[in-house]
């Protein structure tokens, strides 16, 4: 049975054959067409033309005249705000709305003409290409260019989204079909030469369409028939062969993908029903037909011929066959809102019975249709990528192929949310090396880059060349290049020598590492392993050793010999290693990343030349980011940096913490730039500047560092002083730090003077910026607050210049209460005193930990300070005057300090040696009360005892030892510190008088 | 005419224009651990291997001969930023673009000493010659329109070279046409008019730069 006859109505007129495109809108109440040889894209009302008119000149909706030349494409995002992009041979894409047809914005231009666009299904994502040499991949949210494919020869003339979003295949016109990985944003495979070439003919191009369930991709072929191509394999599934006498030029699927329509050079449109490859309708026409489009709700198809006349051809599958609308393959959630509800549910009558039906068909059918069920029972607000990623995964478990369709699902969710501006990963990150780039074809990358040096490479027929650079050219060694015949692609660095690694490639090329000494005493000193059967995935250097992680989480450990030294295994998968000195740490899996994307990682630390693990815990990571930098600080600081750009740094405070200290988003200038992290110190971090396409640094020109400072996450505050705020935490940070430095110099029995001096200065330092936030909360009225940083001040002096501070500002209410403090601080030096005498020197210890343990030094510090300096008399005055009126016994380990303060003509040097005897003592004191506290159980967690051996510490560290560090620290206390000491006799009059009460009691 | 002024009646030599313009400051990137160096003229560095750092262009230079260092083209030098200036200096005859005040030293410093530092050095220098060809001319052309009702001249934007060449020249002119303006310098013409003209550089003469 013939169809009617279909009758075309003019549109845009031409004296010669030119190509014209014709769409429908998201919901078939318009039709829009356009012509290479006229400037306009009309908006036609579907109702109105087939309803009356026909024949008759009905004019269109809208009329666009914005191009200034032929549109030679068109395409409409799906869902009802769509919008309406055109290209045109002006070079120009264009977006309007829909269907108003008002201008909103020039997409994107091109050098030449545009052939062809194409929205993916959620309409994220333009592609538009023609004679231009790439196919530009636009983001709609924002415009920008987030990709451009590369690799067709000829004019691109067909683009197609794979209604998965998987794939994106394109044809030139010399019927040369890709595939392109929207994931990678590469080329998937290639079909050369499988369509008809259309090489000069402007007005025919080739076009190839995906089946709706995106299962098969129909392109016509070179013997007048039509090839559906597998979605996966890129395989010829079958060919569509009939009555067309000339190639066929445009075709396109009915909504269910049950039907395909196709239109030929030699003026025929066959509709066929793909499943038994038979055409069920044809018509002929005057003209060839260059556009088709079957309405995305009914069984109508759009036509437009290459004069520019258009026509619908209405009930073109009959009536005794199965509706062209029914089982529709619901891929995603959008495609719901793509329809107006009503007009669904109106158009699809036998919906259930169509579902029923459809279970019966083949396997590719039914995976798609259970997405649809699951879908329907679960209600959608709003589009949720999470959630839809989860159906999903759900679902493919029907699929054949469970495991390729889950990471594929995924990817997928991650390509889109990576086009929409935000990133999803819900992938266990890959194994990498801190410091390497990836490899780009003909270009050097890195494999190593630190503070040191970079280990660059670049492929060479078949081998690579390898070089070592140091920055510093005038230190390091000079390496010779090194010709790879391996393959390496991980590498690390260090002053010692270079270790080099590479994955096996098949049986032949086995996984080796190669270790490089820069400096040997004996020649030949270079080492390599060879792995059967295993594969290094992640390398490390520190001093004397080498390690390797591979993939049966083993943990190699070799020395600078090439001796293997310990074989250990880890808990998981490895992600990364870092070594500094004698420690090495260890990223690896814990297990399968969460499904917001968040990984979920291991980190230890190894101590090799102990043969002890210093940590191990969980490395803490942004919500939804990946690891991207792992090491070591230069003073020894296990660090991370993720793709969020968060830097961590683990301290021991709170038992093993990771404080966030710089955030690449507050540092950046512009959006478009990004932070790669090379290294940090304890104040700075060490990153190179890259501008967007980019995210990570190319070897030539060479990479120039930027310097950032660490810094605290503080928000901002009513003070307005989150500098200050920011340094006071970095302060007591870095004290913490050198404390921890000082607790381990301790336990092994060294000489912590460096130490000490450093701690005493940070004191001085974190001091002065107390008390510079003390005059900023008293200028803004926060007196509690106030009161509080006055309670932190370590140095008695610093407290006294607090009280003068507010006696200035006039604040008698904080003066009460900062010189209860400095009463109670002295009340409580007094007591420990007193205790001395009668108790043992463990105990005084602990009493001292136990009362604010800063009082006590403040005091010892000021007696030992007061004597050598001549400046700060009031405080000389004090302490001779509290001195003699201490209880006798401050014997044990005051003996010195009492001698000192009386004799001024002491020698700094002498004293030197005497304290550094009570050190000793001390430290023998710290210790007995670490066993002492054990015994008395409960509290012998690991943390508990560091602090309270840190606490010890600190008593003794807190005590300025050298005479030469005092003074420089009395001169660098502020003038009107010192003016305020001055001013400070009748206070410290009268906080002794109760003080010397107490005492006399 | 500018530029063929006679050499003896410049103030300053191009040599010692050069030697001043030594002073301006670049950034350099060098490749060795370094202290900070302390000069009379300031403090630079510590040095940190790829780390930018800011010092004079002399020790600059210096650094760079020793193969230390690389120097960092400084922003006005690139190709689309002297481009720019060309297209705007050719366009408004009447005005000068701001660029720095010693930029025709530095960027000869810059080819003789760091010519592998420049991107696309070829381009730039054709450029930085242009610019100053062009700029010469709009002096020429400029000098040209002085006439007896003249005494002073507002050159703004002008670098240290360009003045150097037509200063001595210009402040004659414009002190000779100061006298002979001057009715009192029309009286006196014959006795005190020759003793006078080299010392006096005349109040009203003010060249801005």
């Amino acid at each position: 049975m013939k169809g009617r006859a279909v009758k075309l109505r003019e549109a845009h007129k031409s004296s010669s054959p030119a190509l014209c495109s014709a769409a429908w809108g998201p919901g078939g109440q318009h039709v829009v067409t356009a012509s290479a040889a006229d400037t306009a894209v009309l908006i036609h009302d579907a109702a109105a033309l087939l309803a009356g008119g026909r024949g008759s000149g009905l004019a269109p909706l809208t009329m666009i005249r914005l191009h200034k030349d032929g549109v030679t494409a068109l395409a409409i995002a799906p869902g009802a705000g769509g919008s309406l992009a055109s290209g045109s041979i002006d070079h120009s894409v264009k977006f309007f709305t829909f269907p108003e047809g008002k201008f909103q914005s020039n997409v994107a231009r091109f050098t030449l003409p545009i052939r062809s666009l194409a929205f993916n299904k959620k309409g994220t994502l333009l592609a538009a290409a023609g004679d231009d040499d790439g196919i530009k991949l636009i983001a709609t949210i924002d415009n920008t260019i987030s990709k451009v494919l590369k690799g067709h020869k000829g004019s691109v003339t067909g683009l197609a989204f794979d209604p998965k979003n998987d794939y994106l295949a394109s044809v030139d016109s010399f019927g040369t079909v890709m595939y392109w990985d929207l994931c990678i944003g590469g080329e998937a495979r290639t079909l050369s030469r499988v369509a008809p070439t259309f090489r000069s003919d402007n007005s025919v191009r080739n076009m190839l369409c995906w089946s709706p369930d995106g299962q098969t991709l129909a392109v016509p072929g070179l013997r007048n028939n039509v090839v559906l191509y597998d979605r996966d394999t890129g395989e010829e599934v079958s060919t569509l062969k009939g009555d067309h006498e000339q190639p066929v030029c445009s075709l396109c699927w009915s909504p269910n993908g049950r039907y395909l329509a196709t239109a030929g050079l030699d003026r025929q449109v066959l509709v066929w029903d793909v499943k038994s490859r038979q055409d069920i309708e044809r018509q002929k026409f005057d003209e060839r037909i260059c556009s088709l489009a079957w309405k995305p709700d009914g069984n109508s198809l759009l036509l437009i011929d290459v004069m520019g006349r258009f026509g619908i051809w209405e009930s073109v599958i009959p009536s005794t066959m199965k509706s062209p609308t029914e089982g529709i393959p619901d891929l995603n959630s959008t495609k719901v809102s793509l329809f107006d509800d009503d007009d669904d549910d109106d158009e699809k009558p036998c919906t259930s019975g169509g579902l029923e039906d459809d279970i019966d068909e083949s396997l590719s059918d039914s995976a798609p249709l259970s997405h649809k069920r699951l879908k329907r029972k679960s209600t959608f607000d709003g589009y949720s990528e999470d959630e839809d990623l989860i159906h999903q995964l759900d679902s493919s478990k029907r699929m054949k192929d469970k495991h390729k369709d889950k990471k594929k699902d995924t990817e997928k969710a991650n390509n889109d949310s990576a086009t929409s501006g935000r990133l999803v990963t819900a992938r266990m990150q890959a194994a990498f090396q801190p410091g390497s780039t990836l490899p780009q074809f003909g270009m050097r990358n890195f494999l190593a880059y630190n503070m040191l040096g970079s280990i660059t490479t670049i492929e060479n027929e078949g081998h690579s060349h390898v070089e070592v650079d140091f920055h510093d050219t005038g230190r390091g060694p000079r390496v010779p290049s090194m010709t790879d015949y391996f393959g390496f692609t991980m590498a690390a660095l260090n002053e010692s020598g270079s270790v080099f690694a590479n994955p096996c490639k098949g049986d032949k090329n086995m996984s080796t590492l190669m270790y490089r000494p820069f400096d040997s005493w004996a020649g030949n000193s270079e080492w390599s392993m060879r792995f059967e059967g295993e594969e290094v995935k992640a390398v490390a250097l520190g001093a004397g050793w080498v390690a390797a992680v591979t993939n049966l989480n083993f943990v190699r450990i070799f020395t600078e010999g090439g001796l293997q030294m310990h074989i250990l295994s880890v808990s998981g998968p490895v992600v990364t290693a870092a070594g500094h000195g004698d420690q090495l740490a260890i990223v690896s899996h814990a297990s399968d990343c969460l499904p917001s994307g968040d990984q979920v990682l291991d980190v230890k630390v190894f101590n090799i030349s102990e043969r002890a693990q210093s940590l191990s815990g969980r490395l803490l990571l942004t919500p939804s980011s990946q690891l991207s930098w792992f090491g070591f600080s230069e003073n020894g600081q296990l660090s991370s940096y993720d793709s969020k750009g968060t830097l961590r740094v683990f301290s021991s405070q709170f038992g093993g913490s990771w404080l966030p200290l710089f955030s690449s988003v507050k540092a950046r200038k512009s959006d478009d730039e990004s932070h790669w992290v090379v290294g940090l110190d304890a104040n700075n971090i060490f990153c190179i500047l890259c501008k967007h396409p980019q995210s990570y640094p190319q070897v030539m020109p060479k990479p120039v560092l930027t310097i950032f400072e660490l810094s605290f996450p503080i928000a901002s505050s009513d003070l307005g002083a989150n500098s200050l705020e920011n340094e006071f935490m970095m302060r007591k940070l870095h004290l913490s730090q050198i404390q921890n430095k000082m607790d381990e110099m301790a336990a092994l029995g060294l000489d912590t003077t460096a130490y000490e001096d450093e701690a005493f200065n940070m004191e001085a330092g974190l001091d002065r910026c107390i008390l510079r936030l003390i005059s900023s909360c008293c200028s803004g009225d926060k007196l509690v607050r106030a009161t509080e940083l006055a309670k932190l001040l370590t140095l008695e002096k610093s407290m006294k210049g607090a009280l003068t501070l507010v006696t200035r500002l006039k604040l008698p209410m904080l003066q009460e209460k900062f010189s209860s403090i400095l009463e109670e601080r002295m009340l409580n030096d007094r007591k420990v005193a007193g205790a001395v005498g009668f108790c043992s020197n463990a105990t005084i210890k602990r009493l001292t930990t136990y009362e604010t343990p800063p009082s006590k030094l403040v005091q010892n510090g000021n007696n030992l300070l007061g004597s050598p300096s001549p400046i700060p008399k009031p405080g000389n005055h004090e302490s001779s005057l509290t001195e003699p009126k201490k209880p006798e016994a401050e014997q044990a380990r005051g003996n010195n300090t009492l001698k000192a303060s009386p004799s001024p003509a002491f020698t700094p040097l002498a004293k030197v040696s005497k304290n550094s005897e009570t050190k000793r003592d001390k430290i023998g004191a710290s210790n007995a009360t670490v066993v002492d506290q054990n015994k008395k159980g409960g509290m012998d967690q690991n943390g508990a005892r560091k602090m309270s051996t840190e606490d010890c510490n600190r008593t003794e560290l807190q005590r300025p030892v050298n005479p030469f560090a005092k003074s420089s620290s009395s001169k660098e206390q502020s003038p009107s510190l010192l003016d305020s000491i001055k001013k400070m006799n009748v206070e410290t009059e009268k906080v002794e008088k109760p003080n010397s009460k107490k005492v006399k009691v | 005419m500018a530029g063929q002024s006679d050499p003896h009646l410049s103030i300053f030599s191009p040599s010692e224009v050069e030697f001043v313009a030594e002073d301006e400051i670049v950034d350099i990137v060098p490749n060795i651990r370094m202290d900070a160096l302390n000069m009379i003229c300031g403090d630079f560095g510590p040095f940190f291997p790829q780390i930018p750092t800011k010092v004079p262009l002399w020790l600059a230079v210096a650094l760079k001969k020793r193969g230390k260092c690389t120097i960092r083209t400084p922003d006005w030098m690139t190709l689309d930023r002297l481009t720019q200036v060309l297209e705007a200096e050719r366009e408004s005859p009447r005005e000068f673009q701001p660029l720095p005040f010693h930029y025709i030293e530095i960027s000869k410093l810059l080819f003789d000493h760091a010519r592998d530092d420049i991107s696309d050095a070829y381009l730039v220098r054709s450029l930085i010659e242009d610019i100053r060809d062009v700029r010469f001319h709009k002096v020429e052309t400029g000098l040209e329109t002085i006439s007896g009702r003249t005494h002073a001249v507002k050159l703004k934007n002008l670098s240290a070279m360009e003045v150097n060449i037509v200063r001595p020249f210009m402040v004659r002119t414009l002190q000779a046409f100061y006298k002979h303006d001057s009715p009192q310098m029309i009286q006196q013409a014959d006795n005190a008019g020759s003793r006078s003209t080299p010392v006096d550089r005349g109040p009203r003469v003010s060249l801005h730069f």
